[in-house]
């Protein structure tokens, strides 16, 4: 996991996306990245650019601290 | 929900892997029939060197082919991706057309030392244009996942390379190892792409994109 200062983040996409019956690949659609991004972000694997994290912050219509959280 | 693709990917049903591996397999065949002296006969050699190049080629078609797809499962998709492979593609075609009139010039052609000189420049620059590809790829990716996968896979590759080169140098100065031509250290970058990407699959769960 990729951690930020010591400290890794947490997401709430898989939930938010279930929310709205998006499969990963069409939140990748909707965000302009690949599914595998999707999947690794999701996963925690890696951390999003702050451009990409307005971009998902903009696609589930939420601000970017009720999607992302410090551990 | 946004429908799903149905596109049939790579060639005759089979993607980019399964190619790479028939390469492989080949270009082993090949090897082993030179080195074994089962086929002497130089000319005969060349033309079934053509079978690998051949299939590599066809590799390059199915990895295009699923770059077409955004969603293929394991091969990651793109324009970036797509001129990346045609890149490859071009550069190989090069490199291997290039080594083949050298290896003829060599051996069968009595060519002047200036020519010679000349035609052993250009299978570098077939190679050197793989280097550039990969360059342009990671500039081009706009991914930004997938770009630093192609970075970490390059700077697998770089240390793998440069490091084999370090320790052997050495131990060639030494006279405790053969010789080995300068031309393998980039055989052993490409190693370490494969190396890159096995561990990106481990530690990203995607193999990336190079």
């Amino acid at each position: 996991m990729l951690c930020n200062g010591g400290r890794s983040l947490k997401n709430r996409l898989k939930v938010l996306r279930a929310e709205r019956d998006w499969s990963q690949a069409d939140l990748a659609e909707r965000l302009g990245v690949s599914r595998q991004s999707v999947n690794a972000i999701e996963k925690g694997r890696y951390d999003p650019s702050l451009p990409l994290a307005f971009t998902i912050s903009e696609v589930f219509e939420l601000p970017i601290e009720a999607i992302f959280s410090r551990d | 929900m946004m429908a799903q693709t149905d596109k049939i990917t790579g060639v005759l049903g089979r993607g980019p892997a399964f190619w790479a591996v028939m390469v492989f397999l080949s270009t082993a065949l090949v090897l082993t029939l030179a080195f074994t002296e089962a086929v002497e006969n130089y000319a005969t050699l060349m033309l079934l060197t053509a079978i690998p190049c051949a299939l590599a080629m066809v590799m390059f078609r199915a990895g295009y082919k699923s770059a077409d797809v955004q969603d293929n499962g394991c091969a990651p998709g793109g324009e970036a991706q797509k001129r990346y492979i045609k890149r490859t593609a071009i550069s190989t075609s090069l490199y291997l057309i290039t080594f083949a009139v050298l290896m003829l010039a060599e051996r069968e052609w009595d060519v002047s030392r200036q020519v010679l000189m000349v035609l052993s420049v250009l299978p570098g620059l077939g190679i050197v244009g793989v280097f550039w590809a990969i360059a342009r790829l990671i500039v081009e990716e706009t991914d930004e996942f997938m770009r630093m996968l192609v970075v970490r896979q390059a700077l697998i590759a770089s240390s793998f390379a440069l490091s084999l080169a370090s320790v052997w140098g050495f131990m060639e100065s030494a006279d405790v190892v053969p010789h080995i031509d300068a031309y393998y250290w980039a055989v052993a970058f490409f190693i370490g792409l494969i190396i890159g990407a096995v561990v990106n699959r481990i530690e990203h769960g995607t193999w990336g994109a190079v």
